[in-house]
């Protein structure tokens, strides 16, 4: 167990590109940070997962029906890995965290607040919102000076790279199919542009602890502006507009410059009032209390003697 | 629940490689969550799954060997020698 006479010698320490490990002796600030980034992660990753599950009988063919099934066991499998690296920071047990997140006491995304009501939804939410994400655990991985974390970021990051692909071919598809899913792809990006962007965050406040302690290795504008700069070329390429009606493009820089952002629908959902909110949770809280026989079965597993 | 450690070895000559933990019940079962967790994709060759309770572990402060600067030769002598541009040591 390694241990820091101060502050200043930790912040050395993460300066200096080291890794903590569980078992060291770490600021509780920083475990506490490090926790609840993780919980969150942990908790979207989980809400996430049952989204998708819901898709698994409604995709169109054999083919999408397969690949929603697989990443439905990617997105709780990710929760799962999260879950054991938050436990094993001792803040919370696993039981707690998912009291918590039934209960609504701790959040999740912004993206998971909000209803996937067609097909289109669903290619929106592999294209815009897994790349998103994807971007942002990308920014995390690459500095992360929490050891567990970074190393399950690792397989997380490679998984969610399948499901960015499956989104961009889909909507592609969809951009040279018929006029009828043209339009649907169009409500789709519609209804999912704005979440997208919003899940990055507002600026980065200056004194941003995360940073600071190479949680995260670049601020929210940063992320959110190369999304931006990737995303509406791709998109117009496929024949897509951008619902952003003031989205112009710098005649100096050639880079693109979104419209004012509503971030008072980011904390609205975060804070559970979001548009599904209310739906997602209790069908989080159903999907528990279903699976009850099997933790049931499992714990009267555990109690047989081998 | 008791919570294992999950190895995983790729193909070559790589050796096993922790991948992460896991609750489950009973052995049987942490074998199978550990594949439905960490190896869908082929990710290894081997798996081991071990109850973290029967790892054996060592005190890290015991692994320092900072007193033991004799199992080691970093060159500064030798560097130093050629620098200087003899063969006799100093």
């Amino acid at each position: 167990m390694r241990s820091w006479d101060s502050m200043e010698d930790f912040e050395a320490f993460l300066d200096g590109g080291g890794l903590v490990e569980p078992d060291d002796d770490m600021p509780d600030a920083y475990r506490q940070a490090v926790f609840r980034f993780i919980e969150l992660h942990a908790n979207s990753e989980y809400m996430g997962g049952l989204t998708e599950r819901d898709w698994i009988a409604k995709a169109p063919g054999l083919t999408n029906k397969l690949k929603a099934l697989a990443k439905t066991q990617d997105e709780i499998g990710h929760a799962h890995l999260l879950y054991m690296v938050a436990a094993d920071m001792g803040v919370k047990t696993r039981d707690e965290m998912t009291a918590d997140l039934l209960a609504g006491r701790t959040t999740f995304h912004n993206v998971f607040h909000y209803r996937a009501c067609s097909w289109g939804d669903q290619i929106a939410i592999a294209y815009l919102v897994d790349a998103a994400a994807l971007a942002s655990q990308q920014a995390v991985f690459k500095n992360c000076s929490y050891g567990p974390y970074k190393r399950i970021l690792r397989r997380i990051i490679a998984e969610e790279g399948f499901h960015m692909r499956n989104g961009e071919e889909l909507l592609l598809k969809m951009a040279k199919g018929t006029a009828q899913q043209h339009a649907m792809m169009q409500e789709s990006l519609d209804r999912w542009w704005w979440p997208a962007v919003q899940l990055f965050g507002p600026d980065s406040p200056p004194d941003d602890v995360l940073l600071r302690w190479h949680i995260k290795s670049e601020r929210n504008e940063v992320l959110r502006d190369r999304f931006v700069q990737k995303m509406v070329p791709q998109l117009q390429a496929a024949g897509f507009t951008i619902p952003d009606s003031d989205l112009r493009q710098d005649p100096d820089t050639g880079r693109w410059v979104s419209g004012q952002i509503d971030w008072d629908a980011l904390k609205a959902a975060i804070a559970g009032r979001g548009p599904d909110s209310e739906r997602r949770l209790r069908d989080a809280r159903n999907a528990w209390d279903g699976a009850s026989w099997v933790r049931g079965a499992l714990d009267e597993a555990a109690a047989v003697p081998a | 629940m008791k919570t294992y450690e999950v190895f995983l070895k790729r193909a070559g000559k790589d050796p096993f490689t922790h991948a992460g933990a896991l609750e489950a019940p009973d052995d049987d079962l942490a074998l199978s969550f550990a594949r439905d967790c960490y190896a869908r994709r082929s990710e290894g060759e081997q798996m081991w799954v071990v109850a973290r309770e029967d790892l054996l572990v060592a005190d890290p402060t015991e692994l320092e060997m900072a007193d033991r600067a004799h199992r080691h030769n970093d060159g500064a002598f030798l560097r130093d020698l050629r620098q200087a541009g003899s063969s006799e040591p100093a």
